[in-house]
């Protein structure tokens, strides 16, 4: 019986191997090094590790970065671009601006093809889809021939209005593979029918540039587990939160682009809504950098747009994740007008805190959480251990004597203004939508997601924490949260209440058509096929859209309108019911349903923890508390603190401070709820006797 | 706690002030999101916009990230109009607009929004916002009326106005408003958006004082200035104190013949600040290409902060920097009632220039050669695509290229220094909306102006009008004549302006400004976009980098070897195969060094005549013998020849060797 799920995600240090048995619903993890160099060498290594017996799985789903790493290194195949007479430099000029507003020596990189290698033929469709000028078929020939003499492996085809008629690009493809046989071809209409140049020809650039690597990896990768007994179809997770199979990935290697992201946000949206909340915010913090995610209404929220570097934009509905610098290492310095600054530059994984000993000397996060007592000095079960003392003398020499503080409070300071740091960046994510984080659930994961946790979570006025059994290795449960998913989406433009409903519902009937074709062609039953329609509206004139849900049947548009009022307002703060709705674009998620694990509560049994390993003093708020160490491996689900306590474990540490509360709950989770600050003294107190009590 | 004073002490703990800095920069990106999401003007959209916290006293203390240079500087003064009209009446709920370029505003089009924020029935701050809106009224579409030498039909002039009143919409004021624009709708709905905008910042800064207290928050907004200018004093400390100074120019004042408009900027380190002094430029000129007050100290502003870019923007900035831009009446203090809509491709990004060459000199490890000028096309008319014949604008700006660098080229292709966050637009969108049809939007081959590092390269646009009716077209550039010039020994790049069906028989060249210039359904027209200047001796650029740009197309093999005496040769283009003629080259190297000084003294008459017998090309005349012409007539400019090559002979020539 095939009764295992297998998902392996891959990380810039680590690749987590994560192993769910149905039969026993028990998740097992592995964490092999990640080999950069040959990605595959570690996913196979971390299968061999964990003992897993390819034979018995029933779903191998697997998050890798190599799409994003040939994008940042640029390390592309031979390639071109055959673009509309006039336009070949649509993906150099881009739209024009910088990233660095200010900098006058900070570049936007250059394009993924470089001039030489982008062609122009003959050929023009206009706005309406008329075709203007035909495809010169001589002057398309006889490109076809020169890109084979430039020996191009792979060829994207960009025509200006594509999206409104992609006849002549579809007969350029033709052309090329006649002359090409070998090349593999990307044509800018099938990749993103959708309006405006710089964004569709990217993306499609992209796509070519990304296409024999990425495919060539998942092939070889599909192979080897096929070789090694596994007989499913190997899943890939990508940028929307969905997986895709090997089959389309050769066809939309792009999609691969921001595959690793979405894993630590679905893994977010699976904690909260097995606690109960609709509304949560995901803190994955690492050792350099947090990923801020958010979770509305039980949904992640999706964005469009995506680039790994900025200029190059990819769009597809990417789940939308905010990555900042402040992690672990981020290191804290004072600026020349003596300010006391946290991040963005960070000490990384080497030389590492100053702690670690490998040369390191500006305080960071970890060094001042160490000092604090927060963090403990062993590491990864005694593999590592920190060195308190030179901590301390950074503190000391670095951020505290400059700013005339002792080391407790400069160690504190590091701390809040991190702590600040992260908080506003969940303020700009969260409350810019109109929505109110007292409402939400913090969950906190990664390596240092839960040492922050409660803090950010108190600076945000959130009331509850979620600390998941396994936080350095939450993201790679997500992979095995998610279905085959394919986000196809249609130009169509009119106003909402002339509209044809009969012309909307034919246009969704024709993407339907589209995504139950690639389901099949991943062998998706019909049964386990599903399709979610959205809509992108805007009120006539305004610049962005906003897509709502819809569903289908005669009154579904009038009903997608007043939800797009609805949503405009929530968001933006006010709606115009008596300006026109303008329909934008349409879109559809064809979802193949695939089986999840599912995880069985443990019994509520003990409130007791048992004895701490032991109690040390912790600094919170000002003062040294007397805070009992529990190790998190032996707690019972249901025991219960009064804070202040710690709970060690062998990937992270979760700080319950003073003025709140935790529990075990049935999932193992940690679930801290922060008295609010106007019960702070009374409570405070209390928690002080409790404590000493040893609850 | 008292009231802060004016050299406040520090009495804020390093935690809250860096929680709270920080915080006031999230409630004005909080705004500058909410209005990219929610506005109408697609100006707004493309980013033309800025949001600002002042406090109390109307000073700046926070202003977006991401906000566009061109505003920058302009916030506070907009506010304290607002006080200075109201005074004690100003209330919750209130929301008030101004876009008056006479009290430190922009020009018309950039409406403000303010809103006061109350904590305790006393102002604690003001939010603002300000976005262009695409039409302001006035009698050019766009509002951008070259011919305008007086502001009275360039637009609305909005002095500080009150259009929420105690919470209450004051429906008649906002009518009168919008009912002055071309697009009314559209107008109510930039209108309702920027407001709402303020509110989302006044509810950021409500939810600080709930935490901090009012007082708290009241001293970190003083200490957040304070911090800025302390940052800035303590950058100056290891640079040389003394005076550098230079001159740039506008093309020129049509009511005085030609001869190009000097703006000159003196830059003085002593210390104690950094000091700019801009008399001595050139009076008022009679099209709109002057600059107010507000706008000039925003030149002043934005040209050194790009040597300052970590440092936050804010009146603790505007502290440290001081100007004395001399009386009324010239083209960097223009005062009422002259023209001042184009100051933003006149003395804007000439300051801005002049202040890149002066700091050069400081900062050679972050010198830039000039860049491209800001320019604007309008055609406007009727659509004549659907029956009903809507009024429809084309309203494009392009990318150019920023000058050569010390260690590196130009940025190629970038928007303008004026805000480079600043977006051009998608063809296909404009396609959709208007009956243009773009030929070509591309990189212009050989306009980079050459250098040891060369100038990034320009863009070239070309477009064609199908179906319209009454359609005019209007042109809001510079630098035709006095062109985008080379630092350090670098070449300039080429003269900006408008070609009216190029390639038919009558070619006609319109310029780098004009208005309602009328065309018909069939005419095409291209413009390039210059290219920046060059930074150090071209002759200096290594053959492997000439030869690297022939094979991308951005120099010609004919321009290797006139602009850098690269002599290439082609083998299989097709390939990217040529070869470079290591003989020839150091020879026509040694050619070019010995006579290029003797070029710039060249007869300019008989240059003229040689460009007009099509002898020679524009590069050719502008990079070899510094001469200006009517690019169309071929007519020589001899003042502003000789304006042009003392300027070539400074900044060209003597470096050298």
């Amino acid at each position: 019986m095939a009764d295992l799920r297998v998902a392996v995600d891959v990380g810039g240090t680590f690749t987590d191997i994560c192993v769910f048995d149905e039969s026993t619903q028990k998740m097992r993890v592995t964490k092999v090094p990640s080999t950069p160099d040959n990605p595959m060498e570690a996913v196979l290594n971390g299968v061999k590790r964990a003992n897993i017996d390819l034979s018995q799985v029933e779903l191998f789903s697997h998050g890798t970065t190599v799409a994003t790493n040939a994008l940042i290194t640029r390390r592309f195949p031979k390639s071109a671009m055959v673009t509309t007479k006039g336009f070949r430099d649509v993906i150099e000029i881009r739209d024009g601006t910088k990233d660095d507003l200010w900098d006058a020596y900070s570049d936007v990189s250059g394009p993924y093809i470089r001039r030489r290698d982008r062609f122009e033929v003959t050929e023009r469709v206009d706005y309406a889809g008329n075709i203007v000028t035909e495809l010169d078929e001589d002057e398309a020939r006889k490109l076809g021939r020169l890109l084979k003499k430039r020996g191009a492996t792979t060829i994207a085809v960009c025509f200006i209005n594509s999206y409104a008629n992609s006849a002549n690009e579809i007969r350029m493809r033709e052309i090329l593979t006649e002359e090409l046989p070998e090349a593999s071809i990307s044509t800018s209409a099938e990749v993103l029918p959708e309006i405006f140049e710089h964004n569709r020809f990217n993306t499609t650039v992209a796509n070519a540039v990304l296409g024999p690597l990425v495919s060539g990896y998942v092939e070889q990768l599909d192979s080897s587990l096929t070789d090694d007994g596994y007989a499913g179809e190997l899943l890939l997770l990508h940028s929307g939160g969905g997986s895709m199979t090997s089959e389309m990935v050769k066809k939309f290697p792009v999609r691969l682009a921001a595959s690793g992201i979405a894993a630590g946000a679905i893994a977010a949206q699976h904690v909260a809504e097995q606690c109960g909340y609709d509304n949560a915010v995901g803190l994955d913090m690492g050792g350099t950098s947090t990923d801020i995610s958010l979770i509305a209404d039980g949904e992640l929220r999706e964005t469009n747009e995506w680039e790994v570097e900025y200029g190059h934009p990819i769009v597809f509905p990417s789940i939308e994740v905010l990555t900042i610098g402040a992690g672990g290492g981020s290191l804290a310095h004072i600026d020349i007008a003596g300010s006391l600054r946290n991040g963005p530059q960070s000490a990384g994984a080497d030389p590492g805190p100053v702690c670690y000993r490998r040369g390191g000397e500006e305080p960071t996060n970890t060094d001042a959480n160490l000092w604090l007592n927060r963090l403990g000095t062993d590491l990864a079960d005694g593999e590592m251990t920190l060195d308190r003392n030179s901590s301390q003398a950074a503190i000391k020499e670095k951020i505290a004597e400059p700013l005339g503080l002792d080391v407790d409070t400069a160690a504190e300071s590091i701390v809040k203004v991190a702590n600040a740091n992260m908080a506003d960046a969940v303020r700009l994510v969260s409350i810019r939508r109109g929505l109110d984080p007292r409402d939400f659930a913090l969950i906190a994961f990664g390596g240092a997601g839960a040492l922050h946790g409660a803090d950010v979570a108190r600076e945000l006025n959130i009331p509850s924490v979620i600390v998941p059994p396994s936080p350095g290795v939450t993201s790679a449960l997500g992979c095995l949260l998610v279905d085959i998913q394919h986000d196809l989406s249609q130009m169509f433009t009119g106003v909402a209440d002339s509209a044809d409903a009969e012309s909307v519902e034919q246009h969704f009937r024709e993407l339907e058509l589209e995504g139950r074709d690639r389901l099949r062609h991943e062998k998706v039953p019909d049964e386990d096929a599903v399709f979610e329609r959205g809509i992108s509206m805007r009120y006539h004139g305004q610049w962005r859209s906003l897509q709502v849900k819809m569903g289908s049947g005669p009154n579904a548009l009038r009903e997608a309108v007043q939800l797009f009022h609805e949503e405009h307002e929530k968001q933006y703060a006010f709606r115009q019911d008596d300006t026109p709705v303008e329909i934008y674009q349409l879109h559809l998620k064809a979802l193949g349903r695939t089986p999840k694990p599912t995880f069985k509560p443990t019994p509520v049994s003990s409130k007791d923890p048992g004895e701490p390993i032991e109690v040390r003093d912790v600094y919170f708020d000002g003062q040294w508390h007397s805070t009992p160490v529990y190790q998190r491996e032996n707690l019972p689900s249901g025991a219960a603190f009064i804070g202040p306590a710690i709970l060690n474990q062998i990937d992270s540490t979760t700080v319950i401070p003073p003025n709140s509360s935790a529990v075990i709950d049935e999932w193992f989770n940690i679930r801290i709820a922060l008295n609010s600050e106007a019960d702070e003294p009374a409570l405070a107190s209390a928690s002080e006797k409790t404590t000493q009590n040893g609850l | 706690m008292t009231t802060t004073t004016e050299q406040s002490t520090s009495t804020l703990d390093p935690v809250t002030f860096e929680v709270l800095k920080n915080a006031f920069a999230t409630s004005v990106d909080l705004m500058s999101e909410q209005i990219l999401r929610t506005c109408y003007s697609f100006v707004i959209y493309s980013r033309d916009f800025s949001s600002a916290l002042c406090d109390r006293y109307g000073n700046t203390v926070m202003q977006g990230s991401a906000d566009i240079a061109v505003h920058v500087g302009t916030l506070h003064f907009q506010c304290k109009a607002v006080m200075e009209e109201f005074g004690d009446d100003i209330n919750p709920g209130d929301v008030f607009l101004i876009n008056d370029p006479y009290r430190g505003g922009t020009h018309f089009n950039d409406v403000s929004f303010i809103r006061p924020i109350f904590a305790d029935d006393e102002i604690i701050g003001f939010a603002q916002n300000k976005g262009h809106w695409a039409d302001i009224g006035g009698s050019v579409p766009g509002s951008f009326d070259v011919s305008a030498s007086e502001h009275f039909g360039e637009g609305l002039r909005i002095t500080p106005l009150r259009v929420w009143h105690k919470g209450r919409f004051l429906h008649d004021v906002a009518q009168l408003l919008v009912s002055n624009t071309r697009a009314p709708d559209q107008a109510l709905g930039d209108l309702n958006a920027q407001a709402e905008a303020t509110a989302v910042c006044e509810r950021e800064v409500l939810r600080l004082v709930d935490k901090y207290s009012k007082d708290t928050v009241l001293d970190a907004m003083q200490e957040t200035q304070d911090y800025v200018c302390r940052t800035v004093l303590a950058g100056l400390g290891d640079l040389p104190k003394g005076e550098w100074e230079t001159v740039d120019f506008l093309d020129g004042d049509p009511a005085k013949g030609e001869g190009l408009a000097p703006i000159r900027v003196k830059l003085t380190l002593d210390g104690t600040g950094i000091h700019y002094d801009l008399t001595g430029s050139a009076e008022a000129v009679s099209t709109f290409l002057n600059s107010g007050y507000g706008t000039t100290f925003s030149a002043i502003y934005a040209g050194t902060k790009t040597f300052f870019p970590e440092v936050p923007l804010n009146s603790g900035f505007y502290q440290a920097v001081t100007a004395e831009i001399g009386e009324e009446g010239t083209v960097v203090n223009a005062g009422w009632p002259h023209a001042v809509t184009g100051f933003c491709s006149g003395p804007y990004e000439k300051v801005m220039n002049a202040i890149f060459e002066l700091w050069s000199h400081i900062m050679p490890e972050r010198a830039m050669a000039c860049a491209f000028n800001l320019e604007y096309l309008l055609v406007g008319g009727h659509d004549a695509r659907s029956e009903s014949s809507p009024y429809f604008m084309w309203y494009d700006w392009m990318a150019g290229g920023w000058g050569g660098r010390s260690t590196k080229d130009g940025s190629s292709a970038t928007s303008p220094v004026f805000g480079t966050g600043l977006a051009v637009q998608p063809v296909e969108g404009q396609e959709r909306l208007t009956p243009v049809v773009t030929t070509q939007h591309s990189i212009n081959i050989d306009s980079g102006g050459p250098g040891r590092f060369r100038g990034g390269c320009g863009v070239n646009k070309g477009g064609i009008l199908t179906d319209a009716t009454g359609a005019v077209m209007s042109y809001c550039c510079d630098r035709g004549r006095s062109t985008t010039w080379g630092i350090n020994g670098g070449l300039p790049s080429i003269p900006h302006g408008v070609w009216l069906n190029p390639s038919s028989e009558n070619p006609r060249y319109l310029g780098a400004t004009f208005s309602n210039v009328a065309i018909s359904p069939g005419d095409t027209f291209e413009r390039p976009s210059a290219g920046g200047g060059g930074f150090g001796d071209p002759l200096e650029r290594t053959t492997a980098e000439v030869l690297e740009d022939v094979i991308d197309g951005y120099v010609s093999i004919d321009r290797a070897a006139k602009d850098y005496g690269v002599v290439i040769r082609e083998i299989d283009a097709e390939l990217d195969e040529y070869e470079i003629d290591e003989a020839a080259t150091g020879q026509e190297r040694d050619r070019i060094r010995s006579a290029r000084a003797s070029w710039l003294e060249a007869d300019p008459t008989e240059v003229a005549r040689r460009y007009r017998d099509g002898e020679i090309t524009v590069h050719d005349v502008i990079r070899q013998y510094g001469v200006v012409l009517d690019w169309g007539t071929g007519e020589l400019l001899e003042k502003s020849t000789g304006q042009f090559r003392d300027s070539m002979r400074a900044r060209s020539a003597a470096h050298w060797s």
